[in-house]
């Protein structure tokens, strides 16, 4: 048990410490006219990105630092806005960490590199592009945009996506899709398991593939689509009676199924090396 | 069966013990079939290092590839390259007498390594020692893998067992994609996954050359 004057102590050491990191810590904020249409990229090494829209034409940037190892480089020319946090010699992850957070007009093109901080974009309908090694990804409430997601390590989730046009590419991390509808949805993973959770739209095309990770699609009875899964050395499970369909090759029972599900307004590819396929009834 | 449940049973393998079952899926799998033979591989060395006064080549060999892959050892000149045996000896005159401690804690590294690799967490009930840094036999990356590692290595040490495993599991849904893909050649969805496979390298290899890499 500690003493009352060993108590103090300790507690006056962390006081001086949260005031010396308080001191430390820097909040710049960055202003650019570049209208609806903005090109935005920001390319960060430690600390996360948040992106909301704005209703004027303007970017604000704002940068927490947390020591004088890190600057932000800017360059705007029209539309184009970049940001660059230039990790300078010495820097750890402490201090070279960036805290962004970005107000961009919603019909903005964004471009996002972030080597270890989580980034969470949200409410836009201009294009995305994502590219995260080790943080996680959180897209959510985008619609008619592009969204292309690539990451390494980190899990990536996008929640209620209507109408774009989305690829993710993840090796390790983890891909869950939460009432994602679209006109072509193309997920790839090496060993993160994928997760679907809607109704397949009604025109899209879903190709979810992975080598080990394991991949779950649920989908109300109303759902329609026509699907093929396949597993060459995992299991497949199906739960919807769906109606024979001819495919171009062999069914093996247990490792493949194909069928229509009402009127096979979507286009569904399940397809993963050694992980398992679960078509699941919501 | 799946590789994770091929998995759980690696103590019992390794001991002798195997099902039909767990044949078929390793005759099935060539990741499987290389995690088993690599591991016996290492139980192997392992064994003979309790009979041999000196250390075979091949131990050597491992342990100078793991040494150069962490950057502690560089390349000489053409006779370094072609003496594995004798450069991993001369950078250890010193340490003759002790070489069997390096060369089993190196082995028992290996194998936490290439359990850790496969991500299944099985292995933390097996083994208690969780490996800071991955040795990985070099015959595992290409050329360009190893470049790629190198040029990690150098920019950001931290990161770089992160790329490795990572290559490593590229690297094995690539053999599986393009084994499949040359069985079926006129299966569509065979050539789309070798596709797949090919794009995932290029995630880590293009994350790896990132110029905000530090």
């Amino acid at each position: 048990m500690l003493s009352k004057q060993r108590a103090a102590v300790l507690a006056s050491v962390g006081l001086v410490v949260l005031s010396q990191l308080a001191a430390a810590q820097t909040r710049q904020e960055y202003r650019f006219k570049a209208g609806r249409k903005a090109t935005v990229s920001i390319s960060n090494q430690y600390g996360p990105i948040t992106v909301k829209p704005t209703a004027g034409k303007v970017v604000v940037v704002a940068a927490t630092t947390y020591s004088d190892k890190v600057e932000i480089d800017k360059r705007h020319s029209g539309k184009r806005v970049a940001v660059v946090s230039h990790v300078l010699s010495g820097a750890t992850a402490e201090s070279g960490r960036v805290d962004y957070e970005l107000l961009v007009p919603s019909s903005a093109t964004v471009s996002i590199h972030s080597a270890t901080g989580p980034v969470r974009i949200e409410k836009l309908t201009g294009d995305v592009n994502l590219e995260g090694a080790t943080g996680g990804v959180d897209v959510r409430d985008l619609s008619s945009a592009h969204i292309h997601v690539r990451s390494m390590d980190g899990p990536v989730t996008l929640t209620n996506i209507t109408d774009g046009n989305v690829e993710i590419t993840s090796v390790r991390g983890d891909v869950t899709m939460n009432q994602v509808n679209a006109t072509r949805l193309q997920v790839n993973s090496t060993s993160g398991k994928i997760s679907y959770f809607g109704d397949f739209g009604d025109a899209g095309e879903y190709i979810l593939t992975s080598h080990t990770g394991d991949i779950e699609a649920t989908a109300p009875a109303y759902a329609s689509f026509d699907v093929t899964a396949r597993s060459e050395h995992g299991q497949v499970q199906n739960d919807f009676p769906l109606a024979p369909e001819h495919t171009s090759f062999v069914l093996r029972a247990g490792s493949a199924f194909a069928g229509t599900l009402n009127k096979a307004a979507s286009s569904v590819k399940l397809l993963s090396f050694s992980g398992k396929i679960h078509l699941k009834k919501r | 069966m799946t590789c994770a449940e091929f998995e759980k049973f690696l103590p019992e393998m390794l001991a002798g013990k195997t099902s039909l079952e767990q044949r078929q899926h390793r005759e099935s799998c060539s990741a499987c079939a290389d995690l088993v033979s690599d591991l016996n591989l290492i139980s192997q060395e392992a064994g003979s290092l309790q009979a041999d006064e000196e250390p075979s080549p091949r131990v050597w060999k491992s342990i100078e590839l793991a040494l150069r892959q962490e950057g502690l050892i560089r390349e000489e000149g053409p006779a370094a390259g072609s003496e594995p045996a004798l450069v991993a000896a001369r950078w250890f005159p010193r340490w003759r007498p002790a070489w069997a401690a390096v060369a089993l804690a190196s082995l028992a590294f290996a194998f936490a390594v290439l359990l850790n690799q496969r991500g299944t967490g099985r292995h933390d009930a097996m083994m208690s020692v969780r490996p800071a840094v991955p040795a990985i036999a070099a015959n595992d990356y290409s050329l360009e893998d190893q470049r790629i590692l190198a040029e990690v290595g150098s920019r950001a040490p931290a990161l770089r067992p992160a790329y490795e495993a990572n290559l490593q599991r590229v690297n094995a849904y690539i053999r599986d994609a393009e084994a499949w893909a040359k069985s079926n050649p006129n299966d569509e969805e065979a050539q789309r996954d070798l596709m797949s496979a090919y794009e995932q390298r290029t995630v880590v290899y293009s994350m790896a050359l990132d110029r905000s890499l530090q």
